[in-house]
């Protein structure tokens, strides 16, 4: 492995789990309320 | 697909310059604890899966031998529900997933010409969590209340009340999950930055697009699974009120949050499936792949559409009309790219000079059954009739010809075709062939009887039932037993190969294979492709 795709395969590693992250943190906080909402789920 | 025009590169013939890779190979117990190499770990996965498809079988025998008769013979309800989720738990989680990683493990990289997977570390990690989670999951078992017995599914309000056992099955999956993510990573980042020179995306074998898709949705809905069952663990012990109604929670939502997780999780467990046929269908046909492009296509298409269909395994909630028939019509449409694929292999062999060696036989089958399986779901997507069956004996019966006979016997293919590389020996084809018959035939005296038990009304995750039951639940049992045995056959067909009994394999045993992988000698040497071969 050259070191050039040694940083590629770092950079694209990295940005895979801030997406993992965003993705977690976003069914928490938001993802609730707009899974329920799409179904019909009132008051939220 | 490829063609190459430099071969393999034989251990030893390493490029010094930019590679850091040690190249002697490792010995003993550290060859395997600090595993980095693919196949090494490719093997330990394809290990692990075998021995929880034991115990989640061993399981579901122990549920079978309950429900030989009616009335309660063995066990208590409480402990039948504990042998049902876990046997959900470990057969999805602990089998499944973790034998189509160790497909990818051993396969991307020499489809693709890369020396090894992106992160080979990370990949050790990846694997070593498997057994942690597998332990701790079994164990659960063993602590006061039990495992947990609220369905694979975890469904709230049940899952918030329940004792320690729920808790350890939350840690295990964010475990699995974990594990799971980085293998995901890995392999996208295996697949888009280590690509041999000329190996355009739209060369590679099927089997490393599929898991390209697959990976992606690992990535985009493990997140949401953790999320799940973190806000589960915080409504349990932390005072939160996600799903707990008299706290202004909602348990419904719950179902939602899961879904969207478990419909995707549905095709994780089937898209690598589709590319093990895809590799063996052509070669068996002795034909290209017809309509490779739209291969690719068909499978992404289906990746999307996982995401917009969730609550149709929730028709009986009490949804809007609106939205059982947004949710019914979106999930007929992955009829239609499932249809592609079906059409294509179909297309594939037609006129092709075939052979029926064990690789194919399970293909075939899987393409026969698999559509049995994706013809109830369609059944199933119908609201109307979803609400008539919903958690009847025809549920079962609907997934477990996709899982079994979709995923499983693309797995015994899989295992099959690629065997004489990983061994350098080939398999016994009599014994092959037993074993694919014995399991087609076992497969479907268990689980066909189970669409007429849940028309007539029987719900699954029961321990009894009503006397007019009995037969087909008598013959499911027999059927279940003689399916188990089967599966001894093929554990001796594979131990058979690593013991160097067999014909030895040659680097291309099958005629009409095409691919990286069998430019190099049987078995696989330990570090191959270190110079890049050249795809044309």
């Amino acid at each position: 492995m050259t070191p050039e795709q040694k940083r590629r395969n770092r950079t694209a590693g990295l940005v895979l789990f801030a997406v993992v992250a965003a993705i977690f943190a976003w069914v928490i906080f938001r993802g609730s309320d707009f899974l329920g909402g799409v179904a019909g789920l009132t008051g939220r | 697909m490829s063609s190459v025009t430099a071969g393999h590169v034989s251990p030893g013939h390493a490029d010094h310059g930019h590679d850091d890779h040690h190249h002697a190979t490792p010995t003993g117990w550290r060859r395997w604890l600090f595993a980095t190499n693919h196949k090494d770990i490719g093997t330990m996965y394809l290990i692990f899966s075998f021995v929880m498809l034991l115990e989640g079988g061993t399981l579901a025998l122990l549920l079978r031998t309950e429900l030989f008769e009616p009335g309660l013979q063995f066990f208590r309800p409480e402990l039948f529900n504990q042998f049902t989720t876990m046997h959900g738990l470990i057969m999805v989680f602990g089998a499944i997933m973790p034998a189509f990683v160790g497909f990818a493990n051993w396969m991307v990289p020499l489809q693709i010409g890369a020396s090894d997977m992106a992160f080979a570390r990370m990949n050790n990690f990846s694997f070593w969590l498997l057994p942690v989670g597998g332990i701790m999951l079994t164990a659960s078992f063993f602590v006061p209340g039990g495992a947990t017995a609220a369905g694979w599914t975890l469904y709230a309000p049940l899952s918030l009340q329940m004792g320690p056992g729920m808790d350890l099955a939350i840690f295990t999956m964010h475990i699995l999950g974990a594990s799971s993510i980085m293998g995901a990573i890995n392999i996208i980042v295996t697949i888009l930055n280590m690509r041999a020179p000329g190996m355009t995306l739209m060369k590679m074998p099927l089997f490393c697009w599929t898991w390209l898709i697959t990976a992606f949705l690992l990535i985009a809905v493990l997140p949401v699974l953790a999320a799940a069952i973190t806000m589960l663990l915080t409504d349990r012990h932390f005072g939160t009120g996600f799903f707990n109604a008299a706290m202004g929670g909602d348990p419904v939502l719950y179902q939602h949050v899961f879904w969207f997780f478990g419909h995707p999780e549905v095709y994780i467990m089937i898209l690598p499936a589709f590319g093990i046929v895809s590799a063996i269908v052509p070669a068996f046909a002795r034909k290209k792949l017809f309509g490779y492009a739209s291969m690719v296509y068909a499978t992404a298409s289906i990746a999307v559409l996982s995401f917009i269909v969730w609550a149709h395994h929730m028709f009986s909630t009490g949804m809007p009309v609106t939205a059982q028939l947004y949710f019914m019509y979106a999930t007929m449409l992955i009829s239609i790219p499932t249809g592609v694929k079906v059409f294509n292999w179909i297309a594939t062999m037609w006129k092709g000079s075939m052979t029926f060696e064990t690789p194919m036989l399970f293909a075939v089958g899987f393409i026969f059954v698999f559509t049995m399986g994706g013809f109830t779901g369609l059944i199933l997507s119908v609201a109307p009739i979803d609400i008539q069956v919903h958690d009847t004996y025809y549920v079962v019966a609907h997934f477990h010809y996709v899982l079994v006979a979709g995923s499983l016997f693309a797995l015994f293919a899989g295992t099959y075709y690629w065997l004489p590389k990983w061994t350098g020996y080939m398999y016994s084809e009599k014994l092959g062939k037993l074993h694919f018959w014995s399991s087609l035939i076992s497969f479907n005296v268990t689980f066909f009887p189970m669409h007429f038990l849940g028309l007539a009304g029987m719900p699954r995750r029961y321990a009894d039932y009503a006397a007019q039951f009995t037969t087909f639940h008598q013959i499911a049992t027999i059927g279940a037993f003689w399916f188990g045995l089967s599966q001894l056959i093929f554990l001796y067909a594979v131990l058979r190969c690593y013991a160097r009994k067999g014909e030895p394999a040659p680097a291309k045993p099958w005629e009409g294979a095409e691919g990286l992988e069998w430019t190099v000698p049987s078995p696989a040497p330990f570090h191959t492709f270190e110079t890049p071969p050249e795809v044309k």
